[in-house]
C-alpha cells in the first residue's frame, strides 16, 4: 500500500515537532498528580459551603424567625452562625491555600509534608462539623424541652417516663443523623483523602 | 536504591521520551490532551517501572506501557462523541515540504489513522515504528498471526477510508 509506506516516510521525520522535555520537567511530572486531588477538595468545601448558605437562605423564613424568638434562641442562633461561618470560611481558606502550596511545589518531601497537612486538616474539618451540628440540635432540643409549655404540661400529667423517652428517642434521632453526615462525609473526602495517601506511600518510595 | 532507580528512569525516559510523544500524538487531538496523556503515561511507566527488569529493551518495555495507558484511557473515554474537526487533525503535522498532491495524501492519512480504534491505532503505529511483526505480537500481547490478520483488516480499512 502506497500511502502507508508514504505515510512511514513521513512518521521519521516527526521527532523533531515534538517539545523537548527536560530531565527536570519529566521528574516534576512524577509528583504533579497530588494536586489535582487537592485541588477537588478545595472545589467540593467551597461548594459544600455554598450549599450550606443557600439552605439557610431559604429555610430562615419568617416563622422559622418566630419559633427561634419564642424558643428564647435567638443570641445562641447569631453567635452560632458568626462562629460556624467564620471557622468554616477558615477551612476554605485553608484548603486553597495547601492547594495553592502542593501546585507549586517542586521537591518530593515538602509535597509529603503537605499532603499529610491537607489530609489533617479534613479531618478537623470533618469533626468540626459534625461537633457542631450536634450542639446546634441538642441546644435547640434542650430549648423545646425547657419551653415551659411543653414540660409544665407533662410534669403536671406526671408523665416523667414520657420525658425519659423523649430525650432516649432524641438522643438515637441525634446518633442516626450524625452517622449518615458521618458517612457522607467520608464518602466526599475519605474518597479523596485515600488517594492522597496513595500517592504518599509512592512519594515516600521515590524519596528513600 | 530508589533515588538511583528514580534517576535511571528519568534518564531513560527522556532519552526515548519522542515514542510517548508519537502515542500522545495518535491518540489526542489537541495539545492539552497530549500533555495529560503524557503526564499520565509517565505516571503509568514509573508505577510499573520497579518490574521493568530490564529483559527486553527499555523502549521496547514502554511502548507495551505507554500503549497500554493510552489505550485504557481511549477506552474509558470512548463514550464521549469523538467528532473531529479537520484542522484539529492536522494541526500537529508539519508534513515536509512536499508537493501539494503529497501533501494532500499525507493529511487524509493521518485523518484516516485518526478514525480507528484503540487497538487497530496502536497496531498502525508499531508498524510505521518500523516493528516487525513479532516484535507487535508482543508488544500488544496477540498472537503473530492473528497481528498479520489485524494489520491486513486495518489496510482494508485503512483503504476504504480513503477512498469512500
Amino acid at each position: 500500500m502506497d500511502e502507508l509506506e508514504l505515510l512511514k516516510k513521513d512518521w521519521k521525520n516527526r521527532d523533531k515537532d515534538f517539545p523537548k522535555l527536560s530531565y527536570q520537567q519529566i521528574y516534576n511530572m512524577l509528583l504533579k498528580k497530588s494536586s489535582s486531588i487537592v485541588k477537588w477538595i478545595f472545589i467540593i468545601s467551597v461548594t459544600e459551603f455554598i450549599f450550606w448558605v443557600v439552605l439557610d437562605f431559604f429555610l430562615s423564613t419568617k416563622e422559622s424567625a418566630k419559633t427561634i424568638e419564642t424558643l428564647n434562641l435567638e443570641t445562641f442562633y447569631v453567635i452560632g452562625n458568626i462562629v460556624n461561618y467564620s471557622v468554616l470560611v477558615y477551612f476554605v481558606v485553608k484548603f486553597y491555600l495547601n492547594f495553592r502550596k502542593i501546585k507549586t511545589t517542586d521537591s518530593a518531601k515538602e509535597l509529603m509534608h503537605n499532603i499529610l497537612k491537607t489530609r489533617r486538616i479534613v479531618k478537623h474539618y470533618v469533626w468540626f462539623n459534625l461537633g457542631f451540628f450536634a450542639l446546634g440540635v441538642t441546644v435547640t432540643f434542650a430549648m423545646v424541652m425547657n419551653h415551659k409549655d411543653t414540660i409544665d404540661s407533662m410534669i403536671e400529667a406526671h408523665q416523667t417516663i414520657k420525658i425519659v423517652i423523649i430525650i432516649a428517642f432524641f438522643l438515637i434521632l441525634l446518633g442516626l443523623m450524625l452517622g449518615i453526615l458521618w458517612l457522607f462525609y467520608r464518602l466526599l473526602y475519605g474518597i479523596l483523602t485515600r488517594r492522597l495517601k496513595k500517592n504518599y506511600k509512592e512519594l515516600e518510595n521515590l524519596e528513600m | 536504591m530508589n533515588k538511583e532507580l528514580e534517576h535511571q528512569f528519568v534518564t531513560n525516559l527522556e532519552k526515548h521520551q519522542n515514542i510517548v510523544h508519537k502515542i500522545c500524538s495518535i491518540y489526542t487531538n489537541d495539545q492539552d490532551s497530549h500533555n495529560d496523556l503524557f503526564q499520565e503515561i509517565t505516571i503509568q511507566l514509573w508505577k510499573a517501572y520497579p518490574k521493568f527488569r530490564g529483559d527486553s529493551k527499555f523502549s521496547t518495555w514502554m511502548y507495551r506501557v505507554a500503549l497500554n495507558t493510552a489505550i485504557t484511557l481511549y477506552r474509558k473515554s470512548k463514550r464521549s462523541v469523538q467528532t473531529i474537526d479537520y484542522e484539529q487533525v492536522v494541526f500537529k503535522i508539519k508534513a515536509e515540504e512536499y508537493d501539494g498532491e503529497t501533501e494532500q495524501q499525507l493529511k487524509l492519512m493521518y485523518k484516516a489513522l485518526k478514525q480507528l480504534n484503540d487497538i487497530d491505532k496502536a497496531l498502525v503505529f508499531l508498524y510505521l515504528e518500523d516493528k516487525n511483526y513479532k516484535e507487535i505480537s508482543e508488544t500488544l500481547g496477540i498472537s503473530e498471526v492473528n497481528a498479520r490478520v489485524r494489520m491486513n483488516r486495518v489496510k482494508t480499512k485503512l483503504k476504504s477510508i480513503l477512498n469512500p
